[in-house]
């Protein structure tokens, strides 16, 4: 009854009701009364019964225009007279807000790899896992004939195109460029992966060879603004004349497909290479299919041991391995794939960015609330005062939210104006492109807007509930004193924000002692002072060498197929070992002349290196490392000497066997390594070690020479230890972002610890009176404020050392030469956080502590 | 207007109010019109006329009186307004009108 009933009306209609039902027991018995009593009930509910009577006084709607004017009105008052407090805390929110927006964008630029193609969970990649006695490759390229064959042996494959990246020199009169990502590409290329082509026909631009399809800024670069349409490229040391036949839209930074040359594949298969697309073996394009609607990727590659055994079964016998070939899904390839891309990313790296941005937000809206509530003090009486003019706790509450709404909505506003601000140097930091600007996403630039709306309303609805709980006749006395559980709820968000600081000090610490580690570690050959050339192979390599032997400033010259750091081949060998057998084993190689390994400065361990006086040297002789020599069982260096190797259509000893160095990164440990003496038609690196002396000038001196004999060719160079450690590089970002993190961090917390010393200072204000009047001295009053605060960055650390050190055992088993995590580390981040807390604190103490007690007496 | 048209029913709770004369509430009502027309109403019928002949202004109504067979409630007691007297004498006059035209038989 009371529940639909209108208040001024349910006391008579239930007094009517009972009364009818107390002379129905009588007349009709209580039965029938009941009934009656049921039905009456119902037949009340009517529209006028329901409908509440006006009131006197109108209820003030919900959200009334006026009053929420109102709102907003004291908000902005409250803002600007207590400058000081809104600065800090739009600062801190809009710190944190920032480094959020940040991180959000990376996270959402490598989430989205590849999802610019619509058919993109319809492309797969054919990667091939070879199995032979050696262990298993995995590979993430194919040979030739597997795109053109799958498509005709199975109707479920809608298309499939073939890209290969290589390295192509393009000249168009005067200008010319060494494009090292030239894509070749099938003229499929455009059915499978949605690319626009700005001008020229999608079907043919890259079918007949010769035909060049350039992205508008390669276009640029070689036409300017003429037309470049039907214009001819040279491409190639031969000057082969090639067709632009299509200008295309700049593919999304966030594709495994970024190029800005195209060339036809059938350049490559029927003039530079005419046999590859017969060769099974021959293992070196990255084949993407694209599946019917509906079909199978399942169901498809179980077919696919059939399909080998039926095309490849002969080869596969013959060279005694196993092929197993596996559908891998587009949009994973970055992300997931553990095999070779052009661009792949680490999940783990996202998971880490994402909860540092987690973190970056708790820290600053603890902060947001931290410093909000640490004002209630002031605030009590206003709410008093509004309370006893009538305000209910609802609509005071309503106010505060508006108050940190708005709040927010400035912190959303600056950190805007700071993101834009920060884009490039965000994206120099990361090396990725990864937003133009904010301008050009508005739905990025919504949902932005919409979550710091959502912060603002969580962060600030815990202080509004508590600010507009006071009771009103307790505030206006005076009597009034926070609750120990407020003061322990602030105290132990302070000790979250230092916690969280912490670990983020700590783990910067570990990234950078490791990365001193490793740039610091012996690699065992000599890097500095020389610079590496790509020539070529051949005569003119070789006359180049001789000419640069005799300049000035160079110490010696080496050629060989790679350098440390580098890319190498790997050979299919077989070498005797231990037991006397020919071991089968897949092998790293170094195609190198006689004067590598003095040069790297490669010491010998047993044996000798290659030498001039043997002339067997060049085709019966093989170097090892090692490691070589551990895996195939030897005890000893020396019992490895003398031999015999197999490979690559060379058949002899080994000959010298080399300390190990370390030739790839120090993520890995050092593999099996063989040297070889180069054929003159291959190696196409020269490697110039240098005196001290003047380096610029020997550089120009170099490249007079290499004007000479290459007077078509752009130079260009590398340093051989700014390229091995360029290997370190993401781990370098790693470092930078997680030092900024940190400081940002630091930074926030530091404002709120700023804000609770300050409150719990004013709290105390008598108190500090008192003790001054008894005779304590300044510094004991600061002792006092202090203590209190240290030991929460001391719990902090204490919560905050295990977990950091636990993470970052974690991130080091990723490295094969890892640096022990050193004490020091946390005693510094110790140290520092209690620095950094004791600084912002004193600020406030010392302020307390110098204050007049009489003055502090009297306030009352 | 509202106020010049009287519904069957309503005619009928506004006879019984004038009837109990100072006694009429919701209950009482109720029971008045069961004796007088031999057929049982529910309360809600009631008293949705007694709110809209208020709002006509034909009734009008005070609380008080409370019994302990209503436990404790008080009663709303209506009485008729002097527009009301007129609506009640009104329809009287216009049925003696139709009934005196009806054509005696002879």
């Amino acid at each position: 009854m009371h529940w639909f009933c209108a208040s001024h009306l349910v006391n008579d209609l239930e007094g009517d009701l009972l009364e009818l039902f107390a002379q129905r027991v009588r007349t009709h018995g209580p039965r029938e009364a009941r009934r009656r009593y049921v039905r009456d009930v119902f037949s009340l509910m009517r529209p006028f019964v329901i409908k509440e009577k006006p009131e006197k006084y109108p209820q003030p709607t919900f959200a009334h225009p006026a009053m929420i004017r109102n709102y907003f009105k004291i908000a902005f008052r409250n803002l600007a007279k207590h400058k000081m407090f809104s600065f800090i805390n739009v600062l801190g929110l809009s710190a944190g807000m920032t480094a959020c927006f940040l991180i959000a964008l990376y996270v959402h630029f490598e989430l989205t790899y590849d999802a610019f193609n619509k058919k993109a969970d319809r492309i797969y990649r054919l990667s091939a896992d070879i199995q032979s006695s050696a262990g298993t490759l995995q590979y993430s390229i194919t040979s030739w004939p597997f795109g053109p064959n799958l498509q005709s042996d199975f109707p479920e494959i809608e298309a499939f195109t073939r890209i290969s990246k290589e390295n192509y020199l393009f000249r168009k009169g005067d200008i010319k460029f060494n494009e090292e990502k030239t894509v070749l590409a099938d003229s499929s290329i455009f059915r499978v992966f949605d690319l626009k082509l700005l001008q020229g026909n999608p079907q043919t631009a890259l079918k007949a060879p010769f035909s060049v399809v350039l992205t508008e800024s390669a276009a640029q670069k070689y036409f300017g603004e003429r037309d470049a349409m039907g214009q001819t490229l040279l491409i190639g040391d031969n000057g082969d004349a090639a067709q632009v036949t299509g200008i295309m839209q700049e593919p999304p930074v966030n594709s495994q497909l970024s190029g800005e040359v195209f060339l036809s594949m059938t350049t490559h298969t029927r003039h530079y290479n005419t046999a590859v697309n017969e060769e099974w073996g021959n293992f070196g394009t990255t084949t993407y299919l694209l599946l019917k609607k509906g079909a199978d990727p399942v169901a498809l590659s179980r077919k696919f041991p059939a399909f080998l055994q039926n095309h490849m079964g002969r080869l596969l016998q013959q060279e005694n391995i196993s092929l197993t070939l596996l559908l891998d899904p587009l949009l994973d390839i970055y992300l997931y794939s553990k095999r070779e891309a052009d661009q792949s990313g680490s999940i783990t790296n996202i998971y880490t960015f994402a909860i540092i941005a987690v973190f970056i937000l708790i820290i600053a809206c603890i902060n947001f609330v931290n410093l909000t509530t640490a004002r209630s003090l002031e605030r009590a009486r206003e709410v008093g005062v509004r309370k006893a003019v009538g305000a209910g706790r609802w609509l005071l509450a309503r106010q505060f939210i508006a108050e940190s709404l708005l709040m927010s909505f400035l912190s959303f506003t600056v950190s805007l104006v700071l993101s834009a601000a920060f884009i490039p140097l965000f994206n120099e930091l990361s090396g990725k492109t990864i937003s133009s600007g904010l301008v050009q996403e508005p739905r990025s630039m919504a949902i932005l807007f919409i979550a710091s709306m959502v912060i603002g309303l969580a962060s600030g609805i815990y202080p509004a509930l508590v600010l507009s709980s006071f009771e009103p006749v307790k505030v206006l006395k005076g009597k009034f004193a926070m609750t120990g559980s407020g003061a322990l709820l602030r105290k132990s968000l302070v000790t979250a924000q230092f916690a969280i600081s912490i670990a983020l000090i700590i783990g910067t610490l570990v990234v950078y002692s490791q990365l001193d580690f490793m740039r610091s570690h012996e690699l065992g050959f000599a890097k500095e002072q020389t610079v590496v050339i790509r020539p070529g192979s051949g005569n003119a390599r070789n006359a180049l060498k001789t000419l640069l032997q005799n300049l000035q400033g160079v110490k010696s010259v080496a050629a060989s197929s790679a350098v440390p750091g580098g890319d190498n081949s790997q050979a299919h060998s077989k070498l005797e070992n231990s037991r006397g057998e020919m071991q089968i084993a897949t092998l790293d190689v170094y195609r190198v002349d006689f004067d590598f390994i003095p040069q790297y400065g490669l010491k010998v361990v047993a044996g000798r290196p290659f030498s001039k006086e043997f002339t067997s040297d060049s085709t019966k002789a093989l170097v090892i490392n090692e490691a070589t020599v551990k895996l195939l069982g030897y005890q000893s260096a020396q019992e490895a000497i003398g031999k015999k190797f197999n490979q690559w259509d060379r058949e002899g000893t080994i000959i010298g066997v080399v300390k190990d160095f370390n030739f790839k990164s120090l993520k890995e440990n050092v593999k099996p390594l063989t040297f070889r003496l180069l054929d003159p038609w291959n190696s196409d690196l020269l490697s110039i070690k240098m005196n001290g002396g003047n380096v610029k000038a020997t550089l120009e001196a170099i490249e007079t020479q290499w004007k000479t004999l290459f007077p078509d060719r752009p130079f260009s160079y590398y340093f051989l230890d700014e390229f091995y450690d360029r290997q370190y590089r993401a781990d370098e970002r790693f470092e930078a972002l997680f030092l900024n993190f940190a400081v940002l961090a630091i930074f926030i917390s530091c404002l709120g610890l700023l804000g609770l010393a300050s409150y719990s200072t004013i709290q105390r204000t008598k108190e500090i009176g008192v003790r001054k009047v008894m005779g304590a001295s300044a510094a004991s009053i600061v002792g006092l404020l202090t203590k209190d605060f240290l030991q929460l960055v001391g719990l902090a650390f204490l919560i905050a050392a295990p977990l950091a050190w636990f993470a970052m055992h974690r991130w080091l088993e990723g490295f094969a030469y890892k640096t022990n995590i050193p004490l020091w580390i946390f005693g510094v981040a110790a140290l520092l956080s209690a620095l950094v807390a004791l600084a912002t604190i004193s600020f406030q103490s010392i302020r307390a502590a110098f204050m007049n007690p009489v003055k502090s007496l009297r306030s009352e | 207007m509202k106020g010049t048209y009287l519904g069957e029913f309503e005619e009928v709770v506004l006879l019984a109010v004038a009837i109990l004369a100072g006694d009429a509430y919701g209950a009482s009502i109720t029971n008045e019109i069961e004796q007088q027309l031999g057929r049982s109403v529910n309360l809600g019928a009631v008293h949705a006329a007694l709110h809209r002949l208020e709002e006509k202004g034909l009734l009008s109504s005070r609380l008080g009186g409370a019994t302990a067979e209503r436990g404790g409630r008080s009663k709303r007691f209506f009485t008729v307004t002097m527009a009301g007297t007129k609506a009640l004498d009104t329809i009287r006059e216009i049925r003696n009108r139709m009934w005196s035209a009806i054509p005696k038989p002879a």
